[in-house]
């Protein structure tokens, strides 16, 4: 797979992946900003705010018509928390222009549109709309009080609340409710500004061809702001070893109890793929530790899986279990990863986790999304990670960089989520 | 051995459809420009099939089997599928709705070794008593998880309420006494009646050879006689149990479900109707429409609302859900809309801009090996010839659309709906 870069202005880089087995090209554009707690709800709202107007589109439903008439052309916004920074997605995505029923070019109105929305906002008196902000606020807000509703995330966002107390990275990525509530339509205009001026940019394009003038359009776009103070996006601090392990358990309203476990390692970085490994070999696919013995040896739960965040240094393992069950399986999982620390795995469970991993990569080549994904996770250099080459770095992991990763991991917190009246320890 | 090709001239798509002489179908769709393969081999059973005639004889089985035997299948004596699966670096998973039940592959390399797993773990079924035990005890967490999912049993109270006899009421992994009574013995009872070749297909979408595939297919799998299957005539009733109903979870806002009813005693719908029906769908509850507009600049609705057509195996319901503090008031409003186009007919305007939008989503499908797969099973399932899609949305008109109008009958509806538990 070819990709192309270019430099767009300062803090601002332009990618190209030429793909011609899409019948659709998508592009996004992604913007990096500090990871703090005072600006994470006002930027994860912003988003969401831009997308459903603009100074062309004045009403939703007419721009969702107009999305509509694109044949379907799609707007994702997506914003994540990678590294110690936040990272606001929007995309749009359209069928070729080979495709159109009248021979028109919808990818450059696609490009049009998705400019318009970013860069040309409904402004009033030095804010953004108030109507426009008041109803993406309310469902904002609604969708983190409905945070609750999925348990399985919900004890996630808990454990990492937890772990992270004194750090912006254990704030939900939306924000809490509190500051959420807080934000206005000016401050809504501020962030904005300060996301045109501040946040490092990449625009990415996944498809046949590049629209004609992109790059150069969001330059010239880009120019009617002061670019400066731009954010780091490469910033990450790993997690660091607790001496005592955090343990916290919350009563709801749930018939069965969640197990979340966090932990620190000493590796870390876009390269510590070892820790990937590892936590596969410990608790991915159905090779692994925690499925072949919580699960399916000991019936414990329907799912005790471990991921990581390699970025991070940072290990997790959830699963649902009965509450007169948890501290069975918590012993277990600890258990599990002993093992492997003493070097303890087959060789069919290491080889079935490097193959599982690189097929998953390949894969990424075949998805639109997951090459998007993929390449505004990478950190731009001269030769920008491609999937393919992960894979080669992954295949280069030896059991011995496993054993050694597994002996650097150390358990920092343990939350349970547990139904009321039961299964207090 | 008899093959059909299905083209599509505008995408310059096509797949293949062949029968073999055991009664298997076997859908393919050649995309050598992807690195992956995605390849599905179902079966037309699902948990409504808990009553059937074999062979003369009338067999009723415990509620959540069909998921059940997916789960166990598979085990084979010589270990399980997963192992043989993580050897070739295959991604694996399967799945059970109420009319199908579903194994999947998906992989990068190694095709054949894979279909070879596939053929012969979906052929083998190996139950123990011990096996099954071990397996109730993880089914058992997997219902306990789905208690605590507001979305899951948001939809089984409407279709509680919505249903007398049909079994698409009951949770598709059945209740935790229900898997209690299944042992090995009804295990093989059931795969013996529904995993006969004449009930099955094989789907399979990527980078692949179709006649090299089907070769390979056509050396694995077993000649085994049809057998005389009859399933149970649920006759459900044109009408609903009752209107509305609700039940108390840990939520943050009230979570609904308002349905309608669509009475499928002629046969199930058509691929045209089934089209036509979705624009219908997307006429009333489209983000660019007005009852969307209006719900949403009312504070009723958030980004979760969304709205689906219901349909399998002798069941069809059109289904609107999402989270508000007045779920009641939606139905309302819901129920004005379809009022208001039985007095004023449709909006031309956004008429059009739904076909366009269809045709798009048809024309983004084939960016996927996954969904080329999956939309051959429903082709599989339900017989729907795929390479007609984009000429019956481009010819679909406004009486398409007011023929379904039958279907929303306030009185076949039914609003469920989760509260907030109050303490």
């Amino acid at each position: 797979m070819s990709y192309k870069s270019f430099k767009i202005s300062n803090g601002a880089d332009g990618i190209f992946v030429e793909n011609t087995r899409f019948n659709t090209t998508v592009i996004s554009l992604n913007f990096y900003l500090p990871l703090t707690a005072e600006t994470v709800a006002e930027n994860a709202l912003l988003p969401y705010v831009l997308t459903s107007c603009s100074a062309d589109y004045r009403d939703y439903s007419e721009l969702n018509l107009k999305l509509n008439m694109l044949y379907g052309a799609d707007i994702a916004v997506n914003v994540e928390k990678s590294r110690d920074v936040q990272h606001i997605k929007i995309a749009i995505s359209v069928i070729n222009d080979e495709f159109s029923l009248g021979g028109e070019s919808v990818i450059s109105e696609a490009m049009d549109l998705i400019l318009s929305l970013v860069f040309n906002p409904v402004i009033e008196n030095g804010a953004l709309s108030a109507a426009d902000t008041e109803r993406e606020k309310r469902k904002l807000l609604e969708h983190i009080a409905g945070e609750i509703n999925d348990k399985r995330a919900f004890a996630k966002n808990r454990l990492m609340a937890v772990m992270f107390d004194n750090s912006p990275y254990g704030i939900s990525k939306y924000g809490t409710y509190e500051a959420a509530e807080r934000i206005t339509p000016a401050a809504l205009y501020e962030a904005w500004l300060r996301m045109l001026t501040t946040a490092y940019v990449r625009v990415q394009v996944i498809g046949k061809a590049l629209p004609d003038g992109l790059f150069e359009s969001v330059a010239a776009r880009l120019k009617n702001h002061e670019r400066k103070d731009i954010t780091d996006y490469t910033f990450c601090s790993p997690v660091e070893a607790r001496a005592d392990v955090k343990k916290v358990t919350e009563h709801y309203d749930v018939a069965q109890g969640k197990l979340v476990m966090g932990f620190s390692s000493e590796v870390h970085g876009e390269d510590a793929f070892a820790l990937t490994v590892m936590a596969d070999i410990f608790g991915g696919g159905p090779y692994s530790h925690l499925f072949e013995n919580v699960r399916e040896k000991m019936s414990l739960c329907y799912y005790c899986s471990a991921s990581a965040v390699r970025s991070k240094g940072l290990m997790l393992v959830q699963s649902g279990v009965e509450a007169d069950n948890a501290r069975k399986a918590e012993k277990e999982i600890l258990n599990q990863l002993e093992l492997i620390r003493q070097g303890k795995f087959s060789d069919f469970a290491f080889n079935a986790s490097v193959k599982a991993i690189t097929g998953s990569l390949k894969s990424y080549n075949d998805s639109l999304y997951a090459l998007d994904k993929w390449y505004s996770s990478v950190i731009m250099s001269d030769e920008l990670k491609t999937p393919e080459r992960a894979a080669e770095q992954i295949r280069s992991i030896t059991r011995r960089d496993i054993i050694n990763v597994a002996n650097g991991i150390k358990l920092n917190t343990v939350y349970k989520l547990m139904p009321k009246g039961e299964g207090k320890q | 051995m008899r093959t059909e090709t299905f083209y599509n001239n505008v995408l310059k798509e096509s797949y293949t459809v062949t029968e073999l002489s055991n009664g298997l179908k076997v859908y393919i769709c050649e995309k050598p420009e992807f690195n992956s393969v995605y390849a599905v081999y179902g079966t037309k059973y699902g948990s409504i099939d808990s009553c059937f005639t074999v062979n003369g004889k009338e067999i009723s089985v415990p509620d959540g089997i069909a998921h059940f035997l997916e789960h166990k299948l598979f085990e084979s004596e010589d270990g399980d599928a997963f192992s043989k699966y993580s050897a070739t670096g295959a991604y694996a998973n399967a799945f059970t709705s109420f009319d199908r039940t579903c194994y999947i592959f998906s992989c990068t390399e190694r095709f054949y070794e894979n279909l070879d797993i596939l053929l012969s773990f979906v052929q083998n079924p190996y139950f123990t008593a011990e096996t099954v035990k071990k397996e109730q005890g993880i089914i058992g967490q997997e219902i306990r998880m789905y208690d605590d999912s507001p979305n899951w049993c948001v939809l089984f109270g409407m279709l509680e309420a919505m249903y007398h006899n049909n079994p698409v009421k009951i949770d598709i992994a059945g209740t935790v006494d229900s898997i209690a009574e299944i042992d090995d013995k009804v295990l093989y009872t059931c795969y013996n009646t529904f995993y006969n070749p004449s009930n099955m297909f094989i789907c399979i979408a990527g980078n692949v050879n179709t006649a090299e595939v089907l070769d390979k297919i056509n050396a694995g799998v077993k000649q085994t006689p049809p057998i005389d299957l009859k399933r149970a005539d649920f006759s459900e009733p044109k009408d609903v149990v009752k209107g509305y109903t609700e039940k108390q979870l840990e939520v943050s806002l009230p979570l609904f479900c308002y349905g309608y009813k669509q009475d499928v005693s002629g046969g199930d719908p058509t691929f045209r109707e089934m089209i036509a029906m979705n624009a219908f769908i997307k006429l009333l509850a489209d983000d660019a429409s007005p009852l969307y507009k209006r719900l949403t600049d009312s504070g009723l609705i958030n980004d979760e609302f969304d709205a689906e057509y219901f349909t399998g195996r002798s069941f069809a319901a059109v289904i609107f859900e999402g989270e508000s503090n007045n779920p009641q008031a939606v139905a309302d409003e819901i129920a004005a809309e379809i009022e208001g186009i039985k007095q004023n007919g449709i909006d031309k305007r956004l008429f059009e801009s739904v076909k366009r939008d269809m045709y798009g989503q048809a024309v983004k499908r084939y960016n996927s090996v996954d969904n080329i797969a999956l939309m051959l099973v429903d082709s599989a399932v339900f017989g729907y010839n795929y390479s007609d899609e984009l000429d019956i949305i481009k010819n679909l008109t406004e009486a398409d659309i007011l023929s379904l109008l039958d279907v929303f009958d306030k009185d076949k509806s039914v609003l469920s709906v989760i509260n907030k538990k109050v303490q």
